[in-house]
């Protein structure tokens, strides 16, 4: 041992002179030009202070002061203060990570005070390229970075509102609920058939299994964003979907910092259609039932007039003893009417009452509350650091109970424990509360508002408000009489211990588990008379998942003239395991007071079952950059991964990757250009990932089991088990593979004043994970293969400006725009092709998957549907039936003119997925303390179905049109001819099934926010370091030619929630 | 240094917790709450559960929402589509029956329902019989009896598909890999195989067992069914025959099980009683599927619980305001739970399968017969139903509780839908107490799939093809007394249409109609046997044959071209003898033809059929 100690103080001495010999190396040109430069000047020196301060006025501190052309440099102080010593008319230059660098003419001034301005985005900007971090301008990828403190005046209220409308490439979805956390996020098209396509979450270094609502965005750093396959392939065979790393904020030096931030906010309706009132929705019933007797009036004369009402006939038309007569009717003429339109009695009443339900006033919740509280306190001291926070957020919907809660807590916790060894810990914990139980939407287009809300007691509700129980139940059924608790609570937590080691050597391990307790209990009670017979239902449900990681890192740093050399090794293992329980009781005696609380009380016999899971995992993965000169870069990666999922023939896969980039400002050729050009640099990778996102046990056959009763001869019944097959085997099921090309060019010119990227790739998947379809014939409808290929290929660019730069006036601007166009090159391979006549194979090729819509050539999200020209008009009647449709229907393209819709009339009508996407963003900050900005985010060229044109399908469910009630559409009639929407009730079957698609481009003014900042010297007085007045608007405004709620969420009449837009009111307070 | 040392022992100690859990097994796979067939397809135990399945997979016909038997029903003589207030009803088979159609759906119809659902049971069936050799721990007793009920399963899903889509592809091996280059094989040599197979069955599988199992008396009436689907009316008796004389099995002629000591009710009502079916008492039944309240593997999901069979088939009573009084008010109502409880004691019906003319009025030649029986409440008219909506009380009180009529005085007709909502019902097979929906849709029940009253009409039939109309008498006599109906003479047997009058008259929902029908039709081109004094060919079957012949004869709502409420018209042509093969089967068949039926889109691009089944 003391061999071994002996020889380490050894290396280390040396290696501590190598340093130093490094050092004098490096200073001594600079230390030999100073001396060139004295010898030669006679100019005066003079010595220049001054303050250097943010546009807010608050003192800076570290910022680097350097005269041009000279090597003398200072510092600012803590106060912002600098002193340097200058020649009277020389130049001095401020600089700063973060901030623009600023040149100041001396002009013989002695006291020179400076405001820099704040960059959008820097060279310098430090950036977490997985398993470590970068300078921006050390990169070889493709990498964009989020900054959370940029958006802190919007008041994101979830993660995928932090990177909607911020980073070019990345498409996030919209999520109007109340949890606003499934937002779909797609990283540059999608690459897979039937695989997951959302990116790698990656939180604070390590790979995050949980649920991104989990994460408090007001503990977030940064968020970047690694989408080429060069950067993504250190996480290998799971980054074939991009990764995106989420970094949360750490202390900062000097006194612990308390931050609060408090804000309120209003939900409120989007774009909302209108629901027809009572009248309106009487004249509509009878335009459906007119509508669907084909507008028959030649029976017999005045039959046109048939549904009208009959106290309000035009004059000239008929008498009201005729228009009873039409029916032979005799007694109350309303009566009569209200009947023909198929009212039901409680209805009639109700009408003659004049009791009218508004449904759009008891089904929305306007003026709907957000609160968002979050305190935090930070600090860093020189062996240590913390942050924790504490969040609280609940957010009511736009339906009258729904509501959504969260805690969530943080501490992120480092200590030096030794000179060599820091040891920390990212901890999270959240609690989420999805006990609400939104009001059933579907079922208020399914009713009217002549029913009544309450049964005959008043107490109770109706079990249908217009006593048509097969058709529609009370919206609020299922809330008022069900007792829900749903509660998420989740760990997720990383421990790490890093340490130096000699040589250039440093070994990191963190152990990352995770711990989800869920809980969905749920009684339907036996007062709700739909499920009376029952007399209540209890269901169940707990898991337990617990899942652990474990990363061993070795890094080596080495420096060696102008090579410099950074390697990283991993060696990964992990483990997943979840425990799944669910019980289901009815029937409950004595009663159901007891809630879900009792399942044994229930008397049917209770049905439960478990699904336990696991899967394992490990990953071996190097890396070596190596730049010369900070110059010329390469990085280069492989990584091993094996998953179980895999694991009986293809355990593991190899995934490599290289890039390189090239600095070209810095060659001497270059010299011309520096006056403008700050910066470029050149970027080319090639890529290697995997995706792995399919099901645990996907390559084994399942053999379902489950129970059927037998009778034995005595009469007496018995559960006998019964098993079968659910699926195919496939034992040789592997990884998805991506291989990518990027490239790229990063630049800035004007002393920062421009910059941003463009970039170029051209993205290829094979051994897509698919559901293959099979013929039916073998009793199973797909098998889950690895085949065929997509090919993403995309243009992307962003560009970061400052526009403006006054005393009280500066702007800045962050422009994104990009492409994808997605196809699929092969799918199965080629097939024989049968000659008809003789049934004798002539050839092969390559065949569309029918069933799953899928094309050859063809984007993934491709439209292949039948045209619509219009609606069928009175005229073409005859045609019309020669198709087995009526005027008034919607009227399919003929493609071939062979007079019949058939399969050969499909056609490309277009893809769902947008052609082009921009984003901008505009920061203004104006008399030093108020910050206005606003980001518009762009979808252009993509189709969205829109089968509510047929006035036939709502939802893309049937509706009975004399039924129901509907929200305010346009709509055919023989005097209303017109062609972009069916008449009511429309056929939307016959021989071939087809779909409406409309244009859904649109731009979306997404946020626009307002922040006032308290003057420093005030906040002061007040005892606060800075305080923060906010307002904000989020979804301010969609900029469309989309009619129909919104569009990008058609919700709101089923299931999903209609979409809000929030006015927010801010407080944001630092003690 | 002393930390150093330190350090390096914790990440040696790290290193090797590791190197130590990552051992050779750490990517094995490990399935936790699923079964494999490697280990599970091994003993008597095994087996039974996969047989288990098998039967469990037979069940689903005759149950839920939109009930795949009804599109049976509708194509045939007995019933049409009822529904007609949206797009979508099997009504205009002309434009809605095409193999890339909506095959199955409740709103449509359930062919695909029946392609899919048939060859699940022809593969769970392969899978046993592929494996039964290979299990070591079973005695050849077992084995033999378990080779012969899976092959009852193979040939049970082979008659159905042979009789609804012709001739079709005919694997007879466990499936393992992406198979997609099946051909189609002749309808003929199917049925051939299958019946080799239940000769072997009716040699293994014990008389009786559990109900819900196959026994040796199921075997007997399926190759009965399948001994006449070939024309072989010889062996067709005979196998019928064995099964009549074993004695094992009798019709039920006397009252029993738990209504038995309700004197206004009959042995027919108590026959079809949800508890009866499979009672020890029963000895008519040769095969049921089951169906418990309660039982974990019972039918359905969400509210689509049970039968579902009164919503299915009794008259929607309820619509909109279809049947109003003779004052004009709204006779009815949806709810359950009134004064005058309709939908509780006949279920909210919605007429999606509406009988025809002919299934409830024309096939009633005996007043006596039992199955047609309003007083004893066996049948149900639509004159039995009092109108009942509350609001009549003090809307129209001379009316409240009053019979349902059709006309007023005046003759003015008072049901706004009398396709949906006006026509009678056999309730006593019909009605099934449901505990779970109020008002009641149909609850869980046992259900007949073969009874022995079936494999008398059988026998009957065949002697008929044969022209021994005195011996099909005897036989149908045996069902008709039964019912308390006059017997018939040998001359009241005028030929296949009086079978398929009784099997009308007693097999309502149990009988897949287009099957037999198809069967029959099958029979009829392969023999050139006239009916109403026309003949038919083999060649010709898509275009001219006698079940689509049957069907315009007996079913007014086809054959007049009836046109809804909402403009839909009732039709059908030859070609749908046959259904169409779901497109989706013959697309997915990259490596390979499967014929598309004669008079669909895709039967040009046929390939001649095999003549011989691949073993492979």
């Amino acid at each position: 041992m003391k061999q071994t100690q002996k020889n380490c103080k050894k290396l280390m001495s040396s290696s501590l002179l190598m340093l130093s010999l490094f050092g004098i190396l490096v200073a001594s040109p600079t230390f030999v030009m100073a001396r060139v430069s004295t010898m030669k000047t006679t100019i005066a020196q003079i010595t220049v202070t001054g303050k250097v301060t943010d546009s807010r006025n608050t003192p800076l501190e570290g910022i680097s002061v350097t005269v041009k052309g000279a090597k003398t440099a200072v510092i600012t102080d803590a106060k912002g203060i600098f002193t340097i010593s200058t020649s009277d008319n020389g130049t001095l230059v401020f600089s700063a990570v973060g901030f623009l660098t600023k040149e100041v003419a001396v002009k013989n001034n002695k006291l020179i005070n400076v405001v820099l301005t704040e960059q959008v985005s820097s060279l310098s900007d430090v950036v977490v390229v997985g398993y470590g971090t970068q300078s921006k301008k050390d990169l070889t990828g493709a990498v964009s970075q989020i900054k959370a403190t940029q958006l802190e005046n919007e008041n994101p209220r979830s993660v995928g509102d932090m990177l909607r409308g911020n980073a070019p490439g990345l498409d996030v979805g919209f999520d109007a609920s109340t949890k606003g956390s499934n937002a779909s996020l797609q990283i540059r098209g999608k690459g897979t058939l039937t695989a997951s396509s959302s990116p790698l979450i990656v939180l604070d270094g390590v790979i995050y299994p949980g649920g991104l609502e989990d994460i408090n965005p007001n503990d977030i750093a940064t968020i970047d964003i690694l989408k080429d396959a060069s950067s993504a392939a250190v996480f290998g065979a799971r980054s074939a979907n991009g990764v995106i790393l989420i970094s949360t904020k750490k202390g900062k030096s000097g006194k612990p910092i308390i931050t609060f931030n408090d804000n309120i906010g209003f939900n409120k309706l989007a774009n909302k259609p209108h629901l027809l009132d009572g009248n309106e929705m009487l004249d509509f019933r009878a335009e459906a039932i007119w509508s669907m007797m084909g507008y028959d009036s030649t029976s017999k004369p005045g039959m046109k007039y048939r549904y009208q009402n009959p106290t309000k006939l035009p004059s000239g038309s008929i008498s009201q003893a005729d228009w009873m007569a039409l029916t032979g009717a005799t007694g109350d003429v309303t009566t009569e009417w209200l009947n023909r339109l198929r009212l039901k009695p409680v209805e009639i009443a109700n009408y003659q009452a004049g009791k009218m339900l508004d449904w759009e006033k008891l089904i929305y919740n306007d003026n709907a509350l957000q609160h968002d509280h979050t305190v935090s306190i930070a600090q860093r001291r020189d062996d240590y650091n913390y942050y924790l926070s504490l969040g609280y957020l609940t957010n009511e919907g736009l339906t009258v109970g729904d509501t959504y809660k969260t805690f969530r807590t943080r501490l992120n916790l480092e200590a030096t424990a030794a000179k060599f060894l820091t040891v920390g810990m990212n901890f999270q914990f959240s609690n989420r509360d999805e006990s609400s139980i939104p009001v059933n939407l579907s079922d208020v287009t399914r009713t009217t508002p002549w029913g009544s809300y309450y049964a005959a007691d008043g107490v109770t509700l109706r079990t249908s408000p217009n006593d048509d129980p097969g058709n529609n139940t009370h919206p609020f059924m299922d809330q008022t009489y069900t007792d829900r608790m749903y509660q998420y609570n989740n760990f997720f937590g990383s421990l790490y211990a890093k340490g130096k080691l000699p040589f250039g050597f440093s070994y990191q391990v963190n152990f990352s588990p995770r711990y989800d307790f869920l809980m969905q209990f749920n009684h339907q009670s036996a007062l709700n008379p739909t499920i009376a017979a029952k007399k209540g239902v209890v269901d169940r449900r707990n898991q337990t998942t617990y899942s652990w990681q474990l990363d061993n890192i070795l890094r080596w740093n080495q420096k060696l003239d102008k090579h410099t050399i950074e390697a990283t090794f991993l060696f990964n293992a992990e483990k997943f395991q979840s425990w799944n329980s669910t019980m289901h009781a009815e029937n409950f005696a004595p009663n159901d007071n007891l809630s879900f609380h009792s399942v044994q009380s229930g008397t049917l016999p209770a049905t439960i079952a478990s699904d336990d899971q696991m899967a394992t995992g490990d990953a071996l993965m190097g890396r070596i950059n190596y730049n010369y000169d900070q110059k010329y870069f390469l990085t280069a990666t492989a990584r091993r991964d094996g998953y179980s999922a895999f694991g009986q023939q293809n355990p593991r896969a190899t995934f490599p990757s290289v890039a390189i980039s090239w600095a070209l400002n810095e060659e001497k050729f270059m010299k011309g250009t520096q006056k403008w050009l700050d910066y470029a640099k050149l970027r080319v990778s090639y890529g290697e990932n995997g995706n792995r996102e399919i099901g645990r046990y996907a390559a084994l056959s399942n053999l379902s089991s489950g129970t059927y009763v037998f009778v034995t001869s005595g009469g007496a019944a018995y559960n006998g088990s019964t098993v079968a097959s659910s699926n195919l085997s496939n034992p040789s099921l592997k990884w998805e593979r991506n291989s990518a090309i990027n490239s790229g060019i990063d630049y800035s010119i004007l002393n920062g004043k421009v910059s941003g990227s463009i970039d170029y790739y051209v993205r290829t998947t094979k051994d897509l994970l698919v559901n293959r379809s099979l013929p039916t014939v073998t009793g199973f409808s797909s098998i889950l293969v690895n085949l065929g290929e997509v090919e993403n290929k995309g243009f992307e660019m962003s560009m970061n400006t400052v526009n403006l730069e006054r005393k009280n006036l500066t702007w800045k601007s962050t422009i994104s725009f990009w492409l994808n166009r997605n196809k699929i090159n092969h799918l199965y391979g080629a097939t024989p092709d049968y000659d008809p006549a003789t049934g004798k194979q002539i050839g092969s090729s390559e065949k569309d998957d029918l069933t799953n819509q899928w094309f050859i050539g063809h984007s993934i999200s491709s439209v292949y549907n039948y045209g619509i020209q219009g609606v069928w008009q009175v005229a073409d009647a005859a045609l019309a039936k020669s198709y087995g449709y009526k005027p008034g229907d919607m009227r399919l393209v003929d493609l071939n003119n062979d007079g019949a819709y058939t399969i050969a009339d499909k056609q490309f009508l277009g893809e769902t997925t947008p052609k082009y996407s921009w984003n901008l963003r505009n920061d203004f900050r104006i008399y030093k303390n108020f910050d206005f900005s606003f980001t518009l985010y762009a979808k252009i060229g993509q189709l969205s179905s829109f089968s509510e044109a047929t006035n036939s399908l709502l939802n893309g469910g049937n509706v009975f049109y004399d039924r129901a009630n509907f929200y305010k559409i346009p709509y055919w009639t023989p005097s209303n001819p017109i062609n972009d929407y069916a008449g009511i009730a429309s056929n939307v079957g016959g021989p071939v099934s087809w779909n409406v698609f409309r244009p859904s481009s649109f731009v979306r003014l997404s946020n626009a926010s307002l922040a006032y900042n308290v003057p420093s010297q005030l906040a002061k007085k007040w005892k606060f370091d800075n305080v923060k007045f906010y307002v904000n608007i989020v979804n301010a405004h969609v900029f469309t030619n989309w009619i129909y709620f919104d569009p990008e969420n058609k919700n709101g009449t089923s299931g999903g929630a209609p979409t809000p837009y929030n006015v927010n009111f801010g407080l944001n307070i630092t003690l | 240094m002393k930390n150093n040392i330190k350090y390096f022992s914790i990440f040696a100690y790290l290193l090797m917790v590791v190197v130590s859990s990552c051992n050779k097994d750490w990517l094995t796979p490990k399935p936790l709450s699923i079964y494999s067939p490697e280990n599970t397809f091994v003993d008597a135990t095994g087996f039974k559960a996969a047989l288990g399945a098998s039967a469990k997979n037979i069940r689903d016909e005759f149950f839920g929402d939109g009930a795949p038997i009804i599109t049976e029903n509708i194509f045939s003589d007995i019933s049409v589509e009822g529904t007609d207030d949206k797009t979508g009803p099997a009504q205009n088979l002309d434009l809605l029956i095409r193999p890339d159609a909506q095959l199955n759906s409740a709103d449509f119809n359930r062919i695909g329902w029946y392609w899919d659902q048939e060859w699940i049971g022809v593969r769970m069936a392969n899978t046993i019989i592929t494996r039964l050799p290979l299990a070591k721990a079973l005695s050849d007793a077992e084995r033999n009896s378990f080779m012969g009920q899976a092959y009852f399963f193979r040939a049970y899903n082979y008659y159905r598909l042979t009789n609804q889509f012709g001739d079709i592809p005919c694997p007879i091996t466990e499936i393992t890999t992406a198979k997609v280059d099946f051909a189609t094989v002749k309808r003929d040599v199917i049925l051939k195989r299958m019946k080799t197979d239940l000769e072997y069955a009716v040699q293994y599988v014990p008389w009786t067992g559990d109900k819900g199992t196959v026994n040796r008396g199921a075997c007997y009436h399926l190759l009965t069914k399948i001994n006449l689907a070939l024309g072989l009316f010889d062996d067709a008796i005979a196998s019928s025959t064995a099964l009549i004389n074993n004695g094992a099995y009798k019709l039920m002629t006397a009252r029993f099980g738990v209504d038995a000591a309700i004197s206004t009710k009959n042995v027919t009502w108590d026959l079809h009683r949800p508890d009866n079916k499979s009672a020890a008492a029963n000895t008519e039944v040769l095969m049921l599927v089951t169906d418990r309240l309660g039982s974990a593997g019972a039918f359905g999901v969400g509210t689509n619980l049970g039968t579902r069979i009164m919503r299915q088939a009794v008259p929607g009573i309820s619509i909109g305001t279809n049947i109003v009084t003779p004052n004009g008010k709204a006779g009815a109502a949806a709810t359950g739970g009134n004064e005058i409880d309709i939908m509780n004691l006949y279920g909210r019906g919605i007429g999606r399968c509406r009988s025809t003319p002919y299934e409830y009025k024309d096939i009633w030649d005996d007043v006596k017969d039992l199955r047609h029986d309003s007083t004893s409440g066996n049948y149900m008219f639509m004159e039995n139903v009092r109108y009942f909506a509350p609001a009549l009380k003090t809307a129209d009180p001379t009316y409240y509780g009053a019979r349902m009529q059709l006309y007023d005085s005046k003759g003015k007709l008072l049901c706004a839908d009398t396709l949906r909502s006006w026509y009678p019902w056999p309730h006593y097979k019909l009605y099934v107490p449901d505990t779970e929906a109020n008002p009641m849709q149909g609850g869980h029940t046992d259900w007949y799939v073969f009874r022995l009253a079936e494999t008398y009409l059988l026998r009957a039939e065949a002697y008929v093809w044969k022209g021994d109309m005195a011996s099909a008498a005897a036989d149908i006599n045996v069902v008709r007394t039964r019912a308390k109906c006059s017997p018939y003479t040998a001359s009241q047997v005028t030929g296949i249409g009086t079978i398929l009058d009784e099997r009308a008259r007693e097999l309502y929902w149990e009988e897949p109609r287009k099957t037999e029908l198809t069967r029959i039709a099958y029979i009829f081109a392969n023999t050139g046997k006239s009916y109403n004094g026309k003949t038919y060919t083999a060649n010709s079957f898509s275009t001219s044959n006698f079940m689509v012949d049957r069907i315009l004869e007996k079913n007014i709502f086809y054959r007049t071209n009836f046109v809804t409420l909402h403009n839909d018209m009732m039709k059908i042509s030859q070609y749908h003898v046959l259904w169409p093969i779901p497109q989706s089967a013959i697309l997915g068949n990259t490596g390979g033809r499967i014929n598309q039926n004669v008079g669909y889109s895709g039967a040009e691009l046929n390939v001649p059929a095999l003549d011989k089944i691949p073993e492979q």
